[in-house]
């Protein structure tokens, strides 16, 4: 038996869960249309700017560098469960690896690219 | 004969999604329906024993590089197309669907050995417990076969980070070095960008 | 009778099954456990919402709703509140659902979804006890047992995020997009250090496979805290982080977005999300007890000697009726016990999460990013290569 099989089980339960669970009120609960109900909340004042505002760039930057150090650790993954088989020159291999990485990470910080103000 | 009526059902769901991430109007649609795409992707590599393969897709490119595409879209603001004649019509539409199905029967048809379908080929269940286990297969061959490509995967990794770092850097070149109104552009622009984080 | 059986035998000798063998045995017994599984975890935010207002209260030096009980008829049972979440529940799924004017309706309706599927589906990954036996057959107690474990919990968790991201940018409120683009910057950024806090592990064990670890814990000293403890450290911090718990919460925090990402959802979306929120809060501490205290593990006496105690204790009285438990009793017993003990365990980290909420104050987002990129990133990757360091020096 494929081992991917409960996956799409416990997959199709979680969605219709989330399904029957998201319109469970929708169906069940009263519609009485009030004006105020159906802005967008500001702390109860009316709305003070419209929802076009630009955000700031370092969010993309965070996503790029998630990114890249999740592929890293993708490689160190493969290399852990190879790890006794390769001895020393496993080490060896990944050491050189994580060295061209943490400088990256070295330039980064030193760029001070991920400072949050 | 299970395996492939399996095998062309992913294919059909894959090929749907692809269109609808072509088709949708609204950007976070198309990125949401990619996701969905690589899913199914991720089930075919699964269902030819690549469970490795399945895993690493959905962490990578599902979980990573479409969250990078949601945040720039979400970032640019990017509405969704507002022309009204940007709809499909129905012969289009009708064309793009036979002219899907016309590409898998084809493809079957010139390349089916039943090789490339199912865990038929290779790697069958047993192979891959006799060398030891989806992952470690990989890594042996990724660590004693291709040690150079791999060192040279983490150089480019060190150049993709050094290029994001320089694409996002707040003070670039242009508002630098503009003259005498440069400081009070670039304190302005630190200004209003830093707004967004509060 | 036989042409059902022959003709059930034909449909499922299609799938490579046929009748009542191991695999057939499997499918069943996986949709079995699932179910009971199912109905466990949800019976977890109930318990957890209650915890979480009266043991705040009692820190707090007050009560918190401790009233709330149950009434047979002449009989009242007062159950010191346990009953007030069933009542929260229900009042949450006949209020009232207000989709905002200008919101994206599809994801809006999507969102909770995004949110449910992934936790349910890591909560399958883990081992919930040693195999048991029945009529025969061996049976794992976890559902999905995937070769490649570990990157699958690590690969479902990355698909969280997209339940935070999509209901802020559903509801037409740009400051719940930016508390929900604050708290997926914040999950994906702890990603990380959670994903190379559990490398070390994998190089102490040699295997990806929970199932595996757990075994290789059966000594208490080979414990994952105490041959990796630098790893546990930086997965309970990243554990707080990925669930957006104290004090990594400013994306939710009452006093600062209102409620930052789900600020529009009410009623039963919101319910889905506190749902999700607390059945990965079980997910991760079970995951932890797994990885660091050793599964359904016991401390110093194994599952099986316990148990072969308790059958010893149940076959004398037994005896009298002409019951004999042998073997596979001994093993089910055990893994029973297994399951208590894992349990016991997650309910620890549980009690954890509550704790540390209402004890240390939040983190300012800069702070909190600080920490997840300058000082869990760098301690992970040392972390890493110290471990592989002094493993190589002793096996090579």
């Amino acid at each position: 038996m494929n081992p991917y099989l409960p996956v799409l089980v416990v997959l199709v339960f979680g969605i219709v869960l989330g399904a029957i669970l998201s319109a469970l009120s929708f169906f069940m609960g009263p519609k009485r249309w009030t004006k105020e109900k159906y802005d967008p909340y500001e702390c109860g004042v009316p709305m003070v700017t419209s929802a076009a505002e630009r955000m700031s760039v370092k969010f993309y930057l965070t996503a790029i560098l998630f990114i890249l150090f999740d592929i890293e650790t993708v490689f160190l993954y493969l290399w852990a469960v190879s790890f006794h088989q390769l001895g020393w020159f496993g080490v060896v291999e990944v050491s050189v690896f994580m060295i061209i990485l943490v400088t990256g990470y070295v330039y980064v910080l030193r760029r001070r690219a991920l400072d949050w103000d | 004969m299970i395996s492939y009526a399996l095998f062309y059902l992913i294919a059909a769901f894959i090929l749907l999604c692809s269109m609808m991430v072509v088709v949708s109007r609204n950007p976070v649609t198309s990125a949401i329906f990619l996701v969905t795409d690589l899913f199914f992707i991720s089930a075919l590599f699964a269902k030819m024993n690549a469970h490795f393969l399945a895993a690493i897709q959905i962490l990578l490119y599902a979980g990573a590089i479409v969250v990078l595409f949601v945040f720039v879209i979400m970032l640019l603001n990017l509405k969704a197309e507002e022309l009204k004649g940007a709809r499909m019509t129905v012969p289009e539409i009708g064309v793009l669907i036979v002219s899907a199905i016309g590409f898998v029967v084809i493809a079957a048809l010139l390349g089916a050995d039943g090789a490339t379908t199912g865990g038929d080929g290779r790697w069958t269940d047993e192979a891959i417990t006799a060398a030891g286990g989806n992952t470690f297969a990989v890594a042996m061959r990724l660590f004693v076969n291709f040690v150079w490509p791999f060192e040279l995967a983490s150089v480019l990794i060190l150049l993709a980070i050094v290029a994001s770092v320089v694409i996002a850097r707040k003070d670039s070149l242009v508002s630098s070095g503009v003259g005498s109104t440069a400081p009070a552009q670039g304190k302005g622009e630190k200004g209003k960008v830093a707004h967004g984080t509060r | 009778m036989e042409q059902l059986t022959a003709q059930l035998n034909e449909v499922l000798g299609m799938f490579g099954l046929a009748l009542w063998n191991d695999a057939f045995v499997q499918v069943v017994a996986t949709v079995l456990k699932f179910a009971v599984l199912a109905v466990a975890l949800l019976q977890i935010p109930p318990v957890m919402v209650w915890l979480e207002r009266r043991a705040p209260a009692l820190m707090q030096r007050r009560r918190g709703p401790n009233r709330v009980g149950v009434s047979l008829g002449p009989i009242k049972l007062r159950l010191y509140g346990l009953t007030q979440s069933f009542a929260d529940a229900v009042k949450l799924i006949f209020k009232e659902e207000v989709v905002p004017e200008g919101a994206h309706k599809a994801f809006y309706h999507i969102a909770p979804i995004f949110g449910v599927f992934p936790a349910f589906l890591i909560a399958c990954a883990i081992p919930y006890g040693p195999p048991i036996d029945v009529f025969g057959y061996t049976i794992p107690l976890s559902i999905i047992s995937v070769d490649v474990g570990f990157l699958f919990i690590f690969a479902i968790s990355s698909l969280a995020v997209y339940g935070v991201t999509l209901a802020g940018y559903a509801s037409n409120n740009k400051y719940s997009l930016l508390g929900s683009l604050r708290a997926s910057a914040q999950m994906i950024s702890y990603e990380i250090p959670l994903g190379l806090s559990l490398i070390p592990i994998v190089l102490i064990y040699g295997t990806l496979d929970l199932n595996k670890i757990v075994m290789g814990q059966e000594n208490f000293w080979h414990w994952g805290i105490f041959t990796a403890p630098v790893s546990f450290v930086i997965f309970f911090v990243c554990m707080f982080a990925e669930t957006n718990r104290a004090p990594f919460d400013l994306a939710e925090a009452e006093s600062e977005l209102v409620a930052g990402f789900h600020t529009e959802f009410n009623s039963a979306k919101f319910a889905a999300f506190f749902l999700s929120e607390y059945v990965a809060m079980f997910v991760l501490s079970a995951l932890c007890a797994t990885v660091f205290f050793g599964g359904w593990q016991n401390p110093f006496i194994s599952n099986a000697a316990l148990a072969s105690f308790v059958v010893g204790i149940l076959n004398a009285p037994l005896a009298s009726f002409g019951i004999a438990l042998g073997a596979a009793s001994v093993t089910n017993i055990a893994a029973l016990i297994g399951i208590g003990v894992l349990a016991l365990k997650a309910g620890f980290f549980m009690w954890m999460y509550v704790w540390v909420r209402w004890t240390v104050p939040r983190f300012r987002y800069d702070q909190l990013m600080d920490l997840g990129w300058k000082f869990m990133l760098p301690l992970g990757l040392a972390n890493v290569v110290g471990t592989a360091f002094v493993l190589a020096a002793l096996k090579f």
